[in-house]
């Protein structure tokens, strides 16, 4: 592996670390109602406000 | 903008009606190319050759069909989940109207001849940079809106809006780096190997950023309106977005396997690809589960047929997909007719019939009227469904076996067949693919009838309601 190879494979690794902070905030128990509200709320969003 | 409900709404019907105009080019062209692979006597130098006519088809189909039936829904369903009404509608027509230059430029240029040879990336720099305008415009006015919204969390179809409008920008300046030589020629910024590294990078994120995260937003904001129940989990739908964003854009290569592109790249595309299978069917499972105590609505309502036989054949796609990209597989159906079934699948059956479906729930809520003929849109749904399958299924058939013919080998190891008698073999099933287009094409005309009726009808209601 060359230094080329070494690099996108790290940017790669950042990313997914990016990713699992992402899935364990939003899996997490403080965010689980919150995290649910939207699809409630868009059911109804016929008019401004 | 309509004034009553506080939307700019006129200008989406604008963007409905003009796609649906460059989808019926796009079918059209279609169904003749499709004729003129099966009669090659119906190729007539210089202008109507295959080679001039399928690149119209594609840019009619995606851009034409697609992104302007994605731009109408991006302005209806953003105002909607922001509460917000649209930041710039003269901004808005302007955009209508530049759309449909482009698109009319892109057809006669590319009838021309004048062509980048890229796929999908085609036209040359003077009609590119409009399409760059365009984009800036667009995504400067849904930004803006998402912006200065009044709902604080962000629903799911806006994050994959967002990504489109990122995505696009990105890979269509990457791709489209060129030196001009002159006002209809230019060369590509990149040479050899690595200018087809990019060109699939750009070739298979359009196919994430165009043909996949646009449908996604919109199949997450009608699935619920059709049916009525929310979808079954938005934070699943969230988890599923940014695994695909992070896989998606390692996968290109997989157009390249056996290429002279470094093989840990390839190794990585093919890695990407199988693991995208997860985020895919995250997709797909909420919209079944979301079905859950409402399958009976598949009967009863034609908008969630359309629906869910399109998030269906997102599924089958996207596992398709997959093994596509694997090396042994790849050697196998690369260059055979097997990748026009994968690609029809996905546009004619994943995309159109949510375009369809959005079309159908939209139309008659802004021009205040009912469906024309629930019967009719039965009739659209079964004809293209039945035409979708011919084309896909027969395609599949012939690239096996073109496949297994390249493939067989004499005693000695020599080819047994020549690539031309592969070809031989082969009119059959295109004799077959015409007539799944002309099926899908008929359903296609039904579909036109009755959106037509409808908003003719809204008229004449509104005249006597007035008078
Ligand atoms: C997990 C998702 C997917 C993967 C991994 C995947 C993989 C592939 C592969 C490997 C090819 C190249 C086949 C070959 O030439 O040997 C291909 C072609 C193609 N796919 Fe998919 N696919 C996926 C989903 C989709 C979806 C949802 C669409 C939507 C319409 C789509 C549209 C296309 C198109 C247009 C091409 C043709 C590119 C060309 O012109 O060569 N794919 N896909």
């Amino acid at each position: 592996m060359d230094s080329a190879s070494i690099y996108y494979l790290g940017v790669t690794l950042i990313l997914f670390l990016i990713f699992v902070v992402i899935v364990v905030r939003t899996y997490s128990k403080k965010h689980a109602v919150r995290g649910e509200e939207p699809k409630f709320r868009m059911m109804d969003d016929d008019y401004p406000n | 903008m309509n004034q009553q409900e506080g939307y700019a709404d006129d200008i989406v019907k604008g963007f409905v009606i003009w796609s649906m105009v460059w989808g019926l080019v796009a079918v059209l062209v279609g169904v003749f190319i499709s004729f003129q692979i099966a009669f090659p006597q119906l190729n007539f130098p210089p202008y109507l050759t295959y080679g001039r006519l399928r690149p119209i088809h594609t840019n009619a189909g995606i851009f034409g069909w697609g992104i302007g039936s994605f731009m109408a829904f991006f302005i209806y369903i953003t105002q909607r989940l922001t509460r917000t009404s649209l930041w710039s509608p003269g901004l808005a027509k302007a955009q209508l109207w530049l759309f449909n230059i482009v698109i009319a430029l892109a057809a006669v240029t590319l009838a021309m001849g004048m062509n980048r040879s890229k796929e999908y990336a085609e036209l040359e720099w003077p009609v590119a940079s409009l399409v760059v305008v365009l984009w800036v415009i667009f995504a400067v006015n849904i930004v803006m809106t998402i912006v200065k919204r009044r709902e604080e969390q962000m629903y799911i179809s806006l994050w994959y809006i967002l990504a489109t409008l990122v995505g696009v920008a990105v890979l269509y300046l990457v791709n489209n780096a060129a030196i001009p030589v002159s006002l209809t020629k230019s060369y590509s910024a990149y040479a050899g190997a690595n200018d087809a590294n990019v060109q699939w990078w750009y070739g298979h994120n359009a196919v994430a950023m165009v043909l996949t995260t646009p449908p996604l937003a919109i199949f997450y904001y009608f699935l619920p309106k059709a049916t009525g129940v929310p979808i079954y989990s938005h934070r699943m739908g969230v988890i599923a977005f940014w695994s695909l964003i992070f896989m998606y854009l390692w996968t290109g290569a997989h157009h390249l396997l056996w290429a002279p592109v470094p093989d840990w790249v390839q190794t990585l595309a093919m890695g990407f690809s199988v693991m995208l299978i997860a985020p895919s069917w995250a997709a797909v499972f909420n919209g079944y589960f979301s079905m859950n105590g409402q399958w009976h609505q598949m009967r009863e309502n034609y908008l969630v047929k359309f629906l869910i036989f399109g998030i269906t054949f997102y599924g089958l796609q996207t596992l398709q997909g997959p093994s596509q990209s694997i090396r042994t597989f790849s050697a196998f159906i690369h260059f055979t007719d097997w990748v026009p079934g994968h690609v029809h699948m996905g546009t004619l059956g994943w995309v159109s019939l949510v375009l369809f479906a959005a079309i159908y729930y939209t139309i008659p809520r802004l021009y205040h009227s009912e469906i024309y003929s629930i019967g009719l849109a039965n009739v659209h749904f079964w004809l293209v469904l039945t035409g979708q399958l011919i084309f896909s299924i027969t395609m599949w058939i012939a690239g096996v076996q073109q496949a297994a013919m390249l493939n067989a080998t004499n005693p000695d190891g020599s080819l047994h067949y020549s690539f031309i008698e592969t070809m031989v073999e082969l009119y059959p099933y295109w004799h077959m693919r015409a007539v799944g287009g002309v099926i899908y094409l008929a359903g296609l005309l039904v579909f036109l009838y009755n959106i037509y009726q409808t908003i003719a009808g809204a008229k004449t209601q509104a005249v006597a309601q007035r008078a």
